[in-house]
């Protein structure tokens, strides 16, 4: 573990004349020198000369400084770090798949068209939703794509409509995107148990009022292209009247978009399809535990209902099944259809992050209808297992039934001057990553647990003991929590000073 | 189920806490009427053994090549064992995204590095933790672009950007009426300077040229620097080929005022296209306009240096529907990839290489003009792809190639019909002289049918 206090940067330890990389013999004449004087390469400032063992011992013992999956829970509300099986990585390996060429024939690379089709047809399953494009390479590129899909679709229709309506506990980057998406944002006020608020919302401090679904529907009826709406919300909470809301938006020819951040409560159990989704995107990278990576890369399909099945992104896997004869196994081929008039185009300069989704496929193969279904179930489970372990000793700012995530707020230990911050440094003392802290933004000091189905009881038993452990000491001993923590590589870091003067990269001496 | 670690006693333990008597009685939140009353209509649950089969056979019925000629975005070079050693490292690859910096150091003094390195690469000042890919940074970029040159909405491309990354634009900038991409015509395989000069105007905010371009020849950024800042343009750079930044001068040295591009040259495997590494750098000036995460230097409470994700008044988590762009991730695992690379291969690692794949490509190009069907189309210069006129069948050639598990080059008609009847083809340090003369001498066979 952490057993270096400092490892210099790699540009404070270059000896020129190291290598780490050597070169094959050169087989052909050398290079002749056609660049003009001026583009000739003129040097570098920073790149290290070092050895492969200096390379790998650096790297090494950094990595030792990170949390991972396998050091033990991951609790991050809404970002579902559950195991990362190691099948996953040892197939998307494979040089069958690592050494195709995006630009190669269709007819060469029938393998992965089989594999990228296979998966479309789990998550169409999944979702009950009857198109999928597997070209985003993230959440948030997802929702992109999603939000260009309602645009393409009311711009077919003729209609000019120019408001997005977004939940005020939604994620940043829904409203990020809508705006980057042409778009204006309307808050939707959230009700005391969370979801969203058909009727208006009076602030009970400075009794502003703000408008409900009903009459910002009224109001803004034909401006609205749709909402976004995440389900179950980011209290872990399912928008019990989805439904009603689709109906209402789709009477005014609006779209509903389903942000899937949190699906690893549904598979198997519900389908955005079924309660009138017209599109929405998974993110591989929680639900199908594909590895964060430490930020990526991520993958973010997107699934449609009929209504924009045209305007999907081009390329789009097609099967063929190929005459056989009478009585034999029916024989497919498959090819990319890249003649779709009404698409938006491309979202990604090839395929998307195809490393990424198969590990999905190979994590929806190992799970099976059966597997897939006890993974939510158990993911409820513990969620709620934790819920009832600590609800005595943090306070639940909302009180509707927990699906996969339940959010605390820090109400009872502010009462010791203790905050969501310093339960969560804390917690790094006692050897765990902390949950996701401060959102959403509509429960005050949020602290948002998400175990997933990965947990056993024994560590969900030593999590929760911990964190009962920290509400005692809250009330005794407030200062080691604000000193918090002590234990870890590094104790609080001055982010102010980071964000004034900003230092970005090394430069020599 | 061998990932779900629960016992059934253990799972009563946990019921019997929360008061429920089965797993599904916790559905209740979710209205009857709108779950799911049936099991889903897929396969059952597969052994280890078994899903490590259906895959292998999946990945076995892709073609595999002794060669590939082909590059056009992805290219096909040789990755040193330490990088799939170091990256299976669960510290490294299971992680998330370090926004607890006191347990995410290595992440972040990773990504430290990696900025200074793709600053180094391209001469500029400023980068971000990546973007998605080469498209998606052409996107991010302009829109920057328009961003910092408040009036102006247009944003001029060269035609010898990569096609794909030109048609990822197009979607993005589709929804934003007020905001123009404006294509610039090539003449001589570079970017032609009388139609760029005869479109610069006031209104454009950033003029985008391939470094080297798509058809792989060298454009002189200083050259078209110098009109492009007299009109009050911002110069940007994409590179779809990083690794030419070993042989060539950082484009921010020679008039580039931001550089975009596709960095998956350094430590990855063509993959199908992806996961690939988008990046961007910056001038100074514009930092707090970057799209993306940027990790910065700090010291903790006891004055140690460390790293935090920094700058973060631009991100949608802060800033919502006014942040700077919604991506809210980055490449990580692919800039530990490259970091690993970049650092093994050092200045001398990068530039030898980087020279070892134009002698490559200029080998190869000299071979194939030995061929009575072979002929030039431009003279620009060039890194590791160069474009040929095949004067024969272009089927004839493919199916010859494939016959013999080779991979022939890009039929270019494909993309530009003004180049029809031509091949981009590319070499680099993976192409040994024996398999370019095996290319030579199944195309020397090739029947001629025109």
């Amino acid at each position: 573990m952490f057993l270096r206090q400092r490892e210099p940067l790699s540009f404070e330890r270059s000896v020129p004349g190291k290598r780490g990389m050597d070169l094959p013999k050169l087989d052909v004449p050398a290079a002749q020198d056609t660049r003009p004087a001026h583009l000739k390469r003129s040097g570098f400032d920073a790149l290290p000369e070092l050895s492969e063992v200096e390379v790998i011992r650096h790297f090494t013992r950094l990595s030792k400084w990170n949390y991972g999956v396998d050091d033990g829970i991951y609790p991050l509300g809404s970002c579902t770090m559950k195991h990362n099986p190691r099948l996953n990585e040892k197939v998307a390996g494979l040089p069958g798949f690592t050494d195709s060429h995006p630009m190669a024939p269709d007819a060469l690379v029938q393998g992965n068209l089989e594999l990228l089709y296979t998966l479309q047809e789990w998550l169409k399953e999944i979702t009950g939703l009857p198109g999928v494009t597997l070209q985003p390479s993230a959440g948030a590129a997802g929702e992109l794509t999603g939000v260009m899909l309602i645009r393409a679709y009311h711009v077919a229709q003729g209609a000019k409509r120019r408001v997005i309506l977004i939940p005020d506990s939604g994620h940043g980057t829904n409203p990020a995107t809508a705006a980057m998406a042409g778009y204006d944002v309307v808050e939707l006020p959230s009700r005391p148990d969370g979801t969203i608020s058909f009727e208006d919302v009076t602030d009970p401090v400075n009794g502003k009022v703000r408008k409900g679904l009903k009459t910002l529907v009224g109001e803004l009826g034909p401006e609205i292209a749709g909402a976004m709406i995440t389900n179950p919300n980011t209290v872990g909470v399912f928008e019990y009247r989805f439904k009603e809301i689709s109906d209402l938006l789709h009477s005014v020819g609006a779209l509903v978009y389903m942000d899937g951040a949190n699906m690893n409560a549904l598979v198997g159990v519900a389908r955005p399809g079924d309660f009138g989704v017209d599109v929405m995107h998974l993110n591989l990278h929680k639900t199908f535990s594909t590895p964060h990576g430490g930020g990526g890369p991520g993958a973010g399909p997107v699934c449609v209902g009929e209504k924009l099945l045209p305007f999907l992104p081009v390329p789009v896997v097609v099967r063929d099944t190929v005459k056989v004869g009478e009585g034999e196994v029916p024989k497919h081929s498959y090819r990319w259809d890249w003649n779709r008039p009404q698409s938006i185009g491309k979202v990604h300069t090839f395929f998307g992050n195809f490393g990424i989704l198969v590990r999905a496929l190979t994590y929806c193969l190992s799970h099976g209808s059966d597997g897939l279904r006890e993974a939510t179930l158990r993911a409820i489970v513990n969620a709620n297992y934790i819920r009832a372990r600590l609800k005595d000793a943090y306070a639940l700012h909302i009180d509707s039934p927990s699906l996969h995530e339940v959010v605390f707020s820090d109400t009872l230990q502010a009462k010791h001057d203790v905050h969501t911050l310093d339960i969560a440094k804390r917690l790094i003392d006692h050897g765990y990553h902390p949950p996701t802290i401060y959102f959403p933004l509509i429960v005050p000091g949020a602290l948002m647990i998400e175990p997933t189905e990965s947990e056993g009881k024994d560590e969900l038993d030593a999590f929760c003991d911990t964190l009962l452990a920290i509400a005692k000491e809250a009330e005794t001993d407030a200062e080691a929590l604000h000193q918090a923590p002590t234990l870890a590589p590094m104790r609080r870091m001055d982010e102010t000073t980071a964000a004034r003067k900003p230092v970005l990269r090394w430069t020599k001496a | 189920m061998r990932y779900l670690p629960s016992s059934p006693a253990e799972d009563r333990a946990l019921l019997d806490t929360i008061g429920a008597a089965r797993a599904e009685d916790l559905l209740s939140g979710i209205p009857e009427g709108l779950r799911l009353n049936r099991a889903l209509d897929l396969p059952s649950q597969g052994s280890e053994q078994e899903v490590a089969w259906q895959m292998l056979d999946l990945a076995n019925k892709n073609t595999r090549f002794c060669a590939q000629f082909l590059g056009a975005g992805a290219y096909d070079h040789f990755v040193p064992s330490a990088i799939d050693a170091m990256v299976s490292r669960q510290e490294w690859f299971t992680a998330y995204t370090p926004y607890q910096p006191e347990i995410s150091q290595g992440t972040l003094q990773h990504i430290f590095e990696y900025q200074t390195l793709i600053c180094d690469l391209t001469g500029l000042d400023v980068t971000n933790a990546s973007l998605y890919d080469g498209g998606t940074a052409c996107v991010e970029t302009a829109l920057m672009a328009v961003r910092v040159q408040k009036k102006r909405h247009t944003v001029l491309v060269s035609r010898g950007i990569h096609p794909l990354y030109r048609d990822v634009l197009q979607t993005a900038f589709a929804p934003h009426q007020d905001l123009h991409l404006v294509e610039v015509g090539l003449k001589d395989g570079v970017t032609d300077l009388a139609d760029l000069q005869a479109k610069l105007n006031d209104d454009v905010a950033a003029v985008m040229v391939g470094y080297p371009n798509f058809l792989g020849a060298v454009e002189d950024l200083t050259a078209l620097a110098g009109p492009v800042h007299a009109a009050g343009a911002l110069l940007v750079s994409v590179t779809q080929e990083a690794l030419a930044f070993g042989w060539l001068e950082a484009p921010g040295k020679v008039g580039a005022d931001m550089a975009c591009g596709e960095a998956m040259s350094f430590g990855n495997r063509p993959t199908f296209g992806g996961p690939y590494l988008g990046f961007l750098a910056v001038k100074d000036a514009h930092k707090r306009e970057i799209p993306g995460r940027v990790v910065g230097q700090t010291k903790d409470l006891d004055g140690k240096t460390g790293y935090v994700l920094t700058l973060t008044a631009r991100e949608q988590h802060i800033r919502r529907d006014k942040a700077t762009s919604n991506i809210c991730s980055n490449q990580g695992l692919v800039t530990l990839r490259a970091n690993l690379f970049l650092q093994l291969a050092g200045p001398e690692g990068l530039k030898g290489l980087a020279a070892q794949n134009v002698a490559k490509a200029q080998h190869l190009r000299q071979r194939l003009l030995d061929l009575p069907d072979m002929e030039p189309v431009f003279d620009a210069p060039f890194f590791n792809e160069f474009v040929l006129r095949y004067k024969g069948d272009l089927a004839a050639l493919q199916e010859a190639c494939l016959a013999e598990s080779l991979l022939p080059g890009l039929d270019l008609g494909r993309f530009y019909p003004e180049y029809q009847g031509c091949i981009l083809w590319c070499a680099t340090e993976l192409h040994t002289r024996r398999m370019i003369e095996s290319l030579v001498e199944i195309l020397a066979r090739v029947p001629a049918t025109v």
